[in-house]
């Protein structure tokens, strides 16, 4: 950022960078402007057309996500004129798609629904014409309706300029434009790695976590920000709750380090063991060739015992442990020194390897 | 596809700073290599090669019209019914192809010799009806010549096509070699005095030639008029990374086939224009980005700079010619700088300006073919001489083209500031009585006959009168043309074209068209023709780039200066 430079919004004189954009210097002043493509560490798109603001005497628009500030710039974020674009540009979008809240896993947490209802839209001037597309629904993921799909590229910029995948772009153009995976294929057979950082990119409905699907509006649903235990890296994440289950996991920009608001695909979908019937409760000792419950007293004496005994017989260099990268450094330095110091081998080794 | 292929890939990834600029030659080269075809292994092959993602390679095939993901047959035969063919029989001729040769628009023949298509403006709209059959045009169609061409196919021959066209100049600049049979022959060109300005321009600073062009005041030739040196002036100073040059040849602009005479007929005048004003602004580096369907004059263009550097008139500039693929928008230039990296040719966000950042994150001088066409006679005869020609801030020679209702269709010379009724009469006078002319291409207001009266044709009265000069391609329109049709067939090429970015344009043109489609089939109400008036005003100035306007602006011209006619629509029912 360089220089300080002032201008005025809405009638407020407001110091910036030069080099910051006007959406930017607004948003640090508390002056709201609605937004659709913008999506934060990606390149503005400005394509959406729904942050547009009057510059200027001249009445010109330019949209505030890609326009930078300049010195004296006279900034109007609410005219008449800026209202009746946003106006268009929501009625052009709720004509051009299948925006039923009613059947929307989205609903209530729609950035579209939002801004039709800031700009207080009772129905869309237009006729609604529907695309017409299929649903995708061919893996166990993610859910893609393109009929809700505003093409704002979100998706597409949080793929290949944060994850860096290059599974999905535009194709086609005009109003037969899509988002899509090479040879417009689903997702599952692309070359898509299920980080889900699409899903979570999505204003609208087009995309949804398909295991979440009516387990859950998002008013009901508690966040508890957690930290991925699938490996050392410690992704921030939140869990969403909803009645005391966990349904999907999201991601927040704003936790910063290490993730920055992105995941793996174990850490964003590998959550179904958590209430799996499969799932090991209580430890097992396997007697007269079975699996029996038992106590952890029971077990860790079992497991002292054996190792004593072990030791004894074939001395310290016939046990070996392998810890596992879910584990905490902290853990697997103790488990290395009890391997050590307690065993007294060094036959240690670790599964770095997911 | 095999090594030679890859080599030949390399080859023309060569040419470019950046190997993924080669993606729509190799797109191209595939395609002829399958029967005029893309399979998705070809795409994924050619994505392999030069270096992109799969979903890059497709996005960008799927974009431009040019690359078949289906299947075409041996003959595909493109007939353009935009407005001027519109205006002279084009749909006529599909109708007739479609009953002949028993297929639907976008069928093939079960026998796989034909594919009918229907495609947007093929820079022909002088020579009009015309029939691109693969990359051959065969232009001047009546149904007669149309039965001779499919027999002719039908037993293997593509035949000699017709090339005329009429033409006239009474400046005798830009179309002074438009006569004269081996022009784009450099002997021929240096005999007429061709690269006599280049010499004088090497023994001149750059910034001498700068303060010529900027001094001339010339206009930018493309369709908006911004002054060329003032263009020239945003370069950056002090910089350190390379300057490109791009000469604009993506002449796509319904109404407009000017470039053309100048590229077909008079090749070496480009070529010097490019070669000056290349050493003005420091460029080492010069692009021809010409649309995809012209490729026998791409092919014109390339031998023409092979005999220029074998003349040693480029030792200070390398010129490539680049061909699009089929899209009107790359002739927006942030879009067509795109195009040459190698993307779809999507227009970026302003700013930054392409002379700050442009090709390649380069500081980068976009310039029409009649720009740069003009730039040798302003560096050999002088600023003074050029400003004789035209009127006060309009300086210079126009090309005018003239198409649809006129006796004599053609592309005209004449200084700026020429009254429209000159140039009409000049192309033969109007054919029948007399409705509505759009003077500057498709993108700019109609005008209807009364409103016409002593139009002088520049910048600034075109201005006046409510419409803008453009690319100055007047398309005539007789008593015998619905508007509303013509607002219906206008808006069906801006909804093709729109590369689909941003809402106002991606939407705005769909719901414009389904709104117009519904007045010209009687099914429109009067609050329709509202909506599209206020639909069409607050998409001006509001889409991410001028393709907003170029339809905002002629639709709702067409509606509010015709509404009679769209109101007979509804009350007719």
């Amino acid at each position: 950022m360089g220089n300080k430079i002032s201008l005025t919004i809405d009638g407020k004189k407001i110091e910036a960078s030069s080099g910051q954009t006007i959406l930017e210097i607004a948003k640090e002043n508390g002056i709201h402007i609605p937004t659709l493509c913008y999506y934060p560490n990606t390149k503005p798109a400005g394509a959406c057309r729904v942050c547009v603001v009057e510059i200027g005497t001249a009445g010109k628009l330019e949209a505030s996500c890609c326009t930078p500030v300049s010195p004296g710039m006279v900034v109007q974020t609410n005219t008449e004129k800026v209202m009746n674009a946003r106006r268009m540009v929501a009625e052009l979008l709720w004509s051009s798609g299948n925006h039923n809240c009613l059947q929307c896993e989205k609903n209530g947490d729609c950035e579209l629904q939002d801004l039709i209802y800031e700009l207080g839209i009772e129905k869309p001037r237009f006729e609604i014409d529907l695309p017409g597309y299929e649903i995708e629904d061919t893996n166990s993921m993610i859910q893609r309706d393109l009929n809700k799909c505003i093409l704002c590229g979100r998706c597409i910029r949080v793929c290949n300029e944060i994850q860096v995948h290059e599974v999905l772009d535009f194709s086609m153009r005009g109003s037969h434009t899509k988002v899509s995976p090479a040879f417009d294929a689903d997702y599952i057979d692309s070359e898509c790695v299920f980080c889900g950082a699409c899903v979570d990119a999505c204003p609208v409905g087009a995309l949804t976590f398909k295991q979440a699907r009516f387990k859950g509006r998002p008013w009901e649903m508690k966040k508890v920000r957690t930290t991925c235990p699938y490996c050392g890296v410690g992704c921030q994440m939140d869990l969403n709750v909803s009645d005391g289950k966990v349904v999907k996991v999201t991601t927040n920009m704003d936790y910063g380090k290490p993730n920055h608001g992105m995941l793996c695909s174990k850490g964003r979908f590998g959550m179904n063991f958590i209430d799996n019937s499969d799932r090991l409760k209580t430890p097992l000792i396997r007697m007269d060739g079975e699996l029996k419950a038992a106590s952890w007293e029971e077990a860790y004496g079992y497991i002292a015992e054996k190792f004593a005994s072990i030791k004894e017989k074939d001395g310290p260099d016939s046990i070996a442990g392998l810890s596992s990268a879910r584990c905490t450094n902290e853990e697997n330095y103790l488990f290395q020194k009890f391997m050590r110091a307690v065993i007294g081998t060094n036959n240690i080794d670790h599964c770095a390897r997911l | 596809m095999n090594e030679e292929t890859e080599e030949r890939v390399s080859e023309l990834a060569n040419l470019y700073p950046s190997r993924k600029s080669a993606l729509m030659p190799a797109l191209e080269i595939a395609q002829r290599k399958n029967n005029n075809f893309l399979s998705n292994e070809d795409i994924k092959e050619v994505a392999k090669i030069v270096g992109v993602p799969n979903s890059r390679a497709f996005g960008v095939t799927t974009y431009y019209t040019m690359y078949n993901t289906k299947p075409v047959g041996k003959y595909h035969l493109q007939v353009d019914t935009n407005i001027p063919g519109f205006l002279s029989g084009a749909y006529e001729i599909v109708e007739h192809l479609k009953k002949k040769l028993g297929i639907e628009v976008g069928g093939t023949t079960g026998d796989g010799l034909f594919t009918l298509s229907s495609v947007e403006d093929l820079g022909s709209c002088g020579t009009c009806p015309v029939v691109q059959v693969n990359d051959t045009y065969y232009e001047n169609l009546t149904i007669e010549k149309v039965d001779e061409l499919v027999e002719s196919l039908k037993s293997g021959k593509m035949p000699e096509p017709d090339t005329f066209s009429n033409f006239g100049t009474e400046c005798n600049i830009l179309l002074k070699n438009r006569g004269i049979s081996d022009a784009t022959d450099i002997t021929v060109y240096k005999k007429g005095g061709g690269y006599e300005a280049l010499k004088k321009t090497f023994k001149m600073q750059p910034s001498e030639i700068v303060d010529m062009v900027k001094g001339s005041m010339i206009r930018g030739r493309g369709g908006a008029g911004f002054p060329a040196g003032v263009k020239w002036g945003f370069l950056p100073k002090d910089n350190s990374r390379p300057v490109y040059l791009i000469c604009n040849a993506d002449e796509g602009e319904p109404g407009t086939f000017k470039d053309r005479q100048i590229m077909q007929y008079d090749p070496h005048l480009m070529i010097e224009g490019i070669a000056i004003s290349a050493y003005a602004i420091g460029a080492e580096k010069a692009f021809i980005y010409i649309r995809g369907e012209f490729r026998w004059i791409a092919d014109i263009l390339e031998n023409a700079i092979r005999q220029a550097k074998k003349d040693g008139q480029l030792n200070h500039v390398d010129i490539v010619v680049h061909r699009g693929a089929g899209s009107y928008v790359c002739g927006e230039e942030t879009a067509l700088i795109e195009s040459i990296e190698g993307k779809r040719g999507n227009p970026r966000v302003k700013p930054p300006f392409p002379a700050n950042v442009g090709l390649y994150g380069s500081p980068t001088i976009v310039n029409n073919v009649e720009t740069l066409s003009c730039v040798p006679f302003i560096v050999e005869k002088g600023v003074q001489e050029f400003k004789k020609i035209g009127t006060e801030g309009n300086f210079g020679p126009k090309l005018y083209g003239v198409s649809g209702h006129v006796n004599k269709p053609g592309v005209y010379e004449y200084p700026l500031g020429t009254s429209l009724k000159v140039i009409l009469e000049t192309a033969g006078g109007v054919k029948g009585n007399l409705k509505a002319v759009i003077v500057g291409g498709l993108s700019v207001p109609i005008l209807k006959a009364d409103e016409i009266g002593d139009l002088k044709m520049d910048y600034d009265s075109c201005a006046k009168a409510g419409t803008m000069l453009g690319s100055g391609g007047i398309m005539v329109i007789n008593d015998t043309m619905s508007i509303p049709e013509l607002a219906l067939r206008t808006i069906n090429f801006y909804a093709h074209e729109c590369c689909g970015q941003c809402v106002p344009g991606r939407e705005g043109s769909k719901t414009i068209k389904v709104l117009l489609g519904k007045l010209t089939s009687g099914e429109g109400t009067i609050e329709n023709i509202d909506t599209i008036l206020d639909t069409c005003d607050t998409i001006k100035g509001l889409t991410l780039c001028p393709t907003g306007d170029a339809f905002a602006m002629p639709i709702e011209a067409m509606v509010a200066k015709f509404r009679g006619e769209f109101e007979d629509l509804v009350k007719r029912g």
